[in-house]
Parts: structure tokens; sequence; C-alpha cells
């Protein structure tokens, strides 16, 4: 005990001495951080910075230069891409090849993550990078992440980059959704990254429904929200299946409620509900979808149908696998999603029962006018080039060349996009821009094709899915699987719809399209999280009134300081 | 006074690396805890110009709907955790004990205590596979019995009872060493005593064993207070998934998903420093108790 007392100030002594030596050392540190990005930046990582720069959209660099990108590796480039061709890999294959030889670019990859862009792997890697500032030269980021490397100065503006390299062609793919795609990516004027332009288009909803089992009760199809009802009644009282038991729903949903297969946003769309996206209120302002009286509306509706046994009582704990487990097991013959959805869920049940038929049908109105299709602004990928970075330009000579390889004079579609034995090949490349309107073009040249009865002259996209059309309707056991691309480009498809949504100028675009606002970025998981789960309970039998509560808890919990953001953005924007 | 300082200088030094460590990993991260109370952009730098938004975030943490769900399922499960991880080692340990054999003793104890030295990582593997509805061994194991399948890891019911056992599985090898340990400091002179007055291995055990033992119990089970709101990341992070977000997600995987997921830093570390309040709190109360029960302290 005796020693311990005298060692004591010892002990402390040494102590403090390293406590304070410490909180130098991480001052220091700190500031060492903050100095190191600009240095790296400058250094860049081309060998030679002066390299010759050809200006011209798809000149070539020579001698070549290097290009560093982080990506994500999905299942399917790891297993129909890589695991069919197998003298590719990611870091070597037709797309970098074709990089290198005609724009002289060479693709590093810092790192790959398996998974989607989405996935928490990815997501957590990403943020890593962003926040340690290692950034590699062109980083694909989401708006909130495009937002924070804007207001920390890290990334370059590429206004003037974009105007001098972008290829004609390329301008007029980025700009296929008007300027909106742009907006997003700019700050106080500057373009900051070059925007991976998504089709909203393809967003558009369809309703999906089972037309053996119409044909077999002897119904239309829906041509108001009360034909809707109705069908969605006759497929679980009636038993279409046959089978002598109730067991089957009207209208497949998820616990999700919205997304692109088995989702809510065309049933309420028929009531003009518009849950979800920031529309124009007719006097310059914008308000939230969700909060509107319409969405009570279209609630009640689904709570009757839930309480008559129309919806599956468990649907609040299943997502969109285990509902469309329901589908392939027929238990379901109707369900409101995109046009790709013959493909996935309902190919399966197909696959189970060929006599299962479904066609994609527009959807209708309560009042039976022609209703307005909503499109969320969907595009969520920015690609942002490194403050500093040798050769700034080189992201947008990629987006040329990918676009003209596959949709343009040159293009070589079957080796570069979808070849017949690996039709994802085009996600190889590191930047995937496409013609938003891609889909519908292919359908359109397909169907004056068909209309014509001369084939021969199609190219491109357009071949080869008329050829996967031609598979099917040879009735060949590879055919089979392609019923759901016949459902979607044949004469019944859906993209014959979405020509026609088209021409009618059916669309209700979202209007804010801006990078999220702080708030935002704050609160707005949170809010969306209750307003789903408020809206299960409500479906499932809650008190209709609770609507009126989530929307006075909704502007409470950041929904009006949103609003209140979003209005300056649109009003500033606006000018 | 020099000589003395020569004398002592190396055990000086002896303590020089474990303190380096100390404050490299425990102190100069707490100049972090600043982020707390800012809406950080780490681009900005630690240092560097962020903006000050005072208790923001935390008001924002407490509104949030999940927290009051993620406090009670970490305070549940480590609780749990904590008791059958103090009783079950315990009553092993005396069991344990009363074995004659030498061998079977030594290889128990080995056995058991092999999952210990296993990393969740590894043990989060086998878990999945072993526990799996479709084809898993404890289930084709129950279905014997004509027990339905059980979704260990994917039923908000039953995924913190999984938690909380194979925590238990995989710590009490170690737990009863420690017991077994301080059984074997009793002296073997009061068993004698006692058996020659007619005491049974029941009144042993009873009045000889746990008597014996009990500040080690105490000890023990006062400084697991302190981590009782560290209901492990690593088992929980390796075991759930959304579908069990509900029962069993934690303070720490909470903070994880705020923090590097989402890259809200400045909530994800209000958070931690919540729960690093409370759990000082705990840990100086435990270290009270632990002096007042077992006479123990560092000071």
């Amino acid at each position: 005990m005796n020693t311990g007392t005298r060692k004591g100030p010892g002990l402390l002594k040494s102590t403090s001495i390293l406590l304070l030596s410490a909180l130098l050392l991480s001052a220091c540190s700190g500031k060492l951080e903050s100095g190191n990005g600009g240095k790296e930046a400058a250094a860049g990582n081309d060998p030679k910075p002066n390299a010759a720069v050809d200006e011209s959209p798809l000149g070539k660099y020579d001698p070549p230069i290097e290009v560093s990108f982080v990506r994500d590796l999905g299942d399917v480039v790891e297993n129909n891409v890589l695991g069919v061709l197998k003298d590719e890999t990611i870091d070597n294959n037709r797309w970098t090849q074709l990089y290198e030889d005609q724009l002289g670019i060479k693709i590093k990859y810092n790192w790959i993550v398996k998974g989607s862009q989405t996935s928490d792997q990815y997501l957590q890697k990403i943020n890593v990078t962003l926040a340690s500032g290692d950034l590699p030269d062109v980083t694909p980021v989401n708006a909130t992440q495009l937002k924070q490397l804007a207001d920390s100065d890290q990334i370059e503006d590429m206004t003037a980059l974009y105007e001098k390299y972008a290829s004609p062609f390329t301008k007029k793919v980025l700009s296929g959704e008007g300027t909106s795609v742009f907006d997003a990516a700019t700050f106080d004027g500057k373009l900051m990254a070059i925007p991976s332009l998504e089709s909203s288009i393809e967003r558009s909803m369809y309703i999906w429904i089972r037309t053996d089992w119409l044909e077999k009760l002897g119904m239309q199809p829906p041509k108001t929200m009360a034909d809707v009802l109705a069908i969605s009644e006759a497929f679980a009282d009636k038993d279409p299946d046959g089978n002598g038991k109730k067991d089957t729903y009207g209208l497949g949903i998820t616990k999700d409620l919205w997304g692109g297969a088995m989702g809510l946003e065309g049933f309420m769309a028929g009531y003009n509900a518009y849950p979800n996206i920031w529309l124009d209120d007719g006097t310059g302002k914008l308000v939230y979808g969700s909060i509107q009286p319409e969405v009570k509306k279209a609630l009640q509706v689904l709570q009757d149908m839930a309480k008559k046994g129309q919806l599956d009582q468990e649907f609040g704990v299943k997502d969109g696998g285990k509902v469309s487990e329901l589908i392939s097991a027929g238990k379901i013959g109707m369900e409101y999603g995109e046009q790709w959805n013959s493909i996935w869920p309902l190919q399966l049940n197909r696959d189970n029962d060929p006599k299962a038929q479904w066609q994609a049908f527009p959807i209708v109105s309560e009042s039976g006018d022609t209703p307005k299709v909503p499109l969320k602004f969907s595009t969520t990928r920015f690609f942002a080039v490194k403050k500093g970075a040798a050769h700034p330009e080189a992201v947008i000579k990629l987006f040329n060349l990918h676009l003209e390889k596959n949709w343009g004079e040159t293009a070589e579609f079957d080796k570069y996009f979808a070849p017949p034995e690996a039709e994802s090949v085009w996600q190889l490349s590191p930047v995937t821009p496409y013609p938003v309107t891609k889909n519908v073009d292919a359908f359109r040249e397909i169907d004056a094709a068909r209309k014509a009865g001369d084939f021969s002259t199609l190219k491109g996209e357009a071949k080869t899915i008329q050829e996967k059309l031609e598979s099917y309707a040879s009735g060949s056991t590879e055919g089979f699987a392609l019923w759901g691309w016949e459902r979607i480009y044949g004469e019944q498809g859906s993209m014959g719809i979405a020509d026609q949504y088209i021409k009618n100028d059916q669309f209700i675009q979202e209007k804010f399209v801006g990078a999220p606002t702080p708030t935002m970025v704050e609160r707005k998981t949170t809010l969306e999280k209750q307003q789903n789960e408020m809206f299960v309970k409500i479906i499932l039998g809650d008190p209709i009134d609770k609507f009126d509560q989530f929307v006075k808890d909704w502007k409470k919990l950041g929904g009006d300081q949103i609003t209140q953001e979003v209005n300056e953005w649109y009003a500033a924007t606006k000018k | 006074m020099r000589a003395k300082l020569r004398k002592e200088l190396p055990l000086h030094l002896m303590l020089l690396p474990g303190l380096v460590m100390i404050i490299l990993f425990s102190y100069v991260p707490m100049a972090g805890v600043m982020i707390a109370f800012q809406k950080f952009i780490p681009a900005k730098g630690l240092f560097g110009d962020q903006k000050w938004v005072g208790l923001d975030n935390f008001e924002y943490v407490m509104n949030l709907p999940s927290f009051t769900q993620v406090l009670w399922n970490t305070l549940f499960i480590s609780s749990l955790k904590l008791i059958l991880g103090l009783i079950i080692p315990l009553v092993f340990a005396i069991l344990l004990n009363e074995l004659a054999s030498n061998v079977i003793k030594r290889s128990v104890q080995t056995a058991i205590y092999l999952p210990y030295f296993l990393s969740w990582v590894v043990l989060g593997g086998i878990l999945i596979d072993i526990l799996s509805p479709s084809g898993g061994i404890v289930n084709e194991f129950l279905g014997w019995f004509g027990v339905s399948k059980i979704f260990f890891l994917g039923d908000n019911d039953w995924f913190p009872f999984t938690l909380i056992a194979s925590d238990v599985w995989k710590n009490f090898g170690y737990g009863t060493i420690v017991y077994l340990a301080a059984i074997t400091g009793i002296d073997p002179g009061l068993y004698e005593a006692a058996t020659i007055d007619g005491a049974n291995r029941w009144h042993k055990t009873w009045h000889i064993t746990i008597p014996g033992i009990r500040m080690v119990i105490v000890l023990l089970s006062v400084l697991s207070l302190g981590q009782l709101l560290n209901a492990g990341f690593d088992q929980v992070f390796n075991l759930y998934s959304p579908q069990v977000y509900e029962s069993g997600d934690i303070l720490d995987t909470f903070v994880y998903r705020i923090g590097l997921l989402d890259a809200q830093y400045g909530v994800a570390t209000a958070v931690g420093f919540f729960k690093s309040i409370i759990s000082l709190t705990l840990i100086s109360s435990s270290y009270f108790l632990a002096y007042r029960f077992a006479k123990y302290r560092i000071f």
C-alpha cells in the first residue's frame, strides 16, 4: 500500500504527459487530414498529366490514361455474365478493351463490392470511402452523397466540360427528360456530376390481370375503378381456379405497399391520389402526395377490400418474394405493376400452370376519365469526378462511347449490350447510360414491322427482342421461358400501353427533382416508415380517421419543414 | 529519490505500451464526441468548419419510433444474457466439481470451453446452417418429436431467445473455468471436517462450496453490470436480418446502420454518446457495489 501511494504522483504525471501529447497529436492529424485532399488530388493517377487530349467527343488519349472507379458487382453480372463468358473478367472484358482501344482510357477499380448499389456492404464501403476523402477519379454517388461532396468542395465543376466533350447524341439522350436530371446535379449554378439518367417512363403503372380467369367468369377488362373492384370481388368469391375452395385473392399487395411489382401507386392513381411524390397544387406550390385527402379515400376502399377477404390478411408481413409465391401458386389474379411484371413474378405462375394467362391493361380512374399516370423521379445515380483529377472529362467520353456502341451509328448491340449468350453484358461497363424511351422505341419498331409483315428491317435492340418473340412463338422449350417478353413487346404487350400513355400525354411527373433538402436527409426515411406502418394498419382495419392523425404527425415530425424547403427550391428553380 | 526512480523506471516503462494503447484507442477517439452536436460532413475533417446544431441530434433520436424498441431490446437481451451467463456456469462448475474422474472432468471442461475461441463470424455461419427451418439439424431433430418447424433466426418471437441461448452456449465454458478455479482454492480440510461431521454432498455444496466462492460470484456479477448496454454487436450483427429488427436490433447495430449505412454520422454519434453516458454510470455504480460487497477496488 505504501509504495502505491508514493507511486501515485509519478503515475499521474506520466499519464498527463501522455494525454497531452496525444491531444497534440490528434490536433495535428486533424490538420493533416484537411490538407490532404488537395495535395493528393493534384497528384492524380496519371503518370503523365500532359497526355495529349483529343478534344473530340470520341477522341483517343495517346498515350493512354488510367481512370479509377469503384463499383458494385451484382449477382447477374457475376453469374449470368462473367460466369458464362469464361475469358472475360471484371477488370478485363469487352467494355474495358473497347474503352482502351478506342478512347485510350484504362479502367481501374479501386475496389469492387459484391451486391447491389443499395446493399449494406456497398453503402458501407462507399460511405467510408467518401468519409476518408480517398476518392477514386470517378465516384458513382446518390443524391445525398453528391450534395455532401459538393458542399465540401471535393469534386470538379463539370459545367464547361460537359458542354465541350459530350457528343450531340449523349446530350440528346441525357436530356431525354428535360433539364430535371441536370437540376438534380446542379449546385449554385454549377453542374457537379454527370447524371446517370434513369427512365421515369419506365415507372409507368399497369394493371396486370389473369385473363384466363376473366374469361372463365365472363368478365370484361376494367374501364373504371368500379370494374376493378368488381373483378377483385369476383376473383376472391367466385372460385376462379375452380377448386371449390375460397382460397383466392382479388388484388396482390406487399407489406412495402409501393414499388414496381404488386405496388399500390397505380391503384391510388385511380382515385387521383399520388402518394410519395411532390406535386404542384396548381397555385405554384408543391405539396406532398401522401398527405392529400384523396389518399384517405383510396385507403378506405382498400380497407373494405380487406374486410371482404379480397386481400391477403397476412400481406403486412409479406414482401415481394413472399407475395410472388402466392401468385405463382395461382392464388392471386390481379396486381398493379410496371411493364416487366410478366418476366417477374408472373412468369412463375405460368411455369407452374401453363394455362395461366396474364395481360397488362392501362390503369383506370374512378370517374372513367383518362387517369393520370404518376411518374416518380427515378434518377438516383450521379458520376462525380474528384477535384484535381488529371482528366475530369474522361467520364464524359465513356458516356459518349457507351451510347454510341449500343444505339448510335456504329452500334453493335448484340456484342456490347445484350449478346444472346449473356444478356447483361452492358453491365460490365462502369457507366451505363441509355435512351429513356429505348424500350418503347423498340416496341414501335417491332410493331411497325409486324404491321408491315417484314421483320428484316429491324436492327439493334429491336432485332434482339424480335428474336425472343419468335423463339416464344415457335413453341420450343427454350421459348417457353420467353412468355414474359411476349407479354411486353407482343401485340397485347405492356409496351403498347406505354406507347398509348405517351401519345395521350397521360403522365403526371414528380415536380421535386433537386438534391435532398437538409431536413429530408435527416427525416425522410423515418417519415416514410411511419407512413407505411400507418397505411398498412388502416388497410388491415384501423379506424380510417387515423389518417388524419398521420397527417398531423407527418407535419410535426419534419414534414412541414421539408415542404418549406422543397418550395424554396421550387421557387428558385422555376425562374 | 533518484536511486528509487532508477529502480522503478523499468516498471513504469512496462506500463507504457498499455497506456499508449488506451490513449490511442480509448481517449483520442473521445474528441469525436463533438460530432454528436454537429451536422457533420466528414470531408471537412474532424476540426473543420462543421455546423453546430446543439442537441438536435439527440432530440431526433428520441423521436425516432424505433429508438425505444431498440433500447428495450438491448436491455432485455443483455440482462437475460447476464443472468443466465452467471447462473449456468456456476451450476455447471459445481456439478463438474462433484465428478470423481479427473479425465472426464478435464475433457468436459475442454469441450465446453471450445466455442469460446470461435468468433461470431464463424459461429454465425454455423448457427444459420444448423438452425435453418429447411434442413437444419435442429429442426430435423425437433421434427422427430412432431414439433413443427421453427425459424429461430427469422421469427421475432424466437430471435431474442436464440441470441441469448447461443451466447450462453458460447461463453459458459469460460465462466465455468473461473468458478472451478475458485472452487479449487477452497481449503480441502473444510470438506474433510464436514465429512467427519456427517455432511452429505448437498450439505457440503451448500455450506462450503458456495460460501467459499461467494466473493467471486458477487464480483463477476457486479462487474458485468457495467456491460448492461453491450448486448453483443458481433453476435447480433452476424445473425440478424431486417425481418427481426423489431426484436433483435440493439443499440450497437442501430448505431452501425445509422452511421455507416445511412451516413448520418451526427445522429449515430449521439446514440453512441448516449449509450456511453449510461454505461459510465453503470460502471461507476458497479465498482462501488464491487467495493461494498466484495472489497474489490482498483485504486
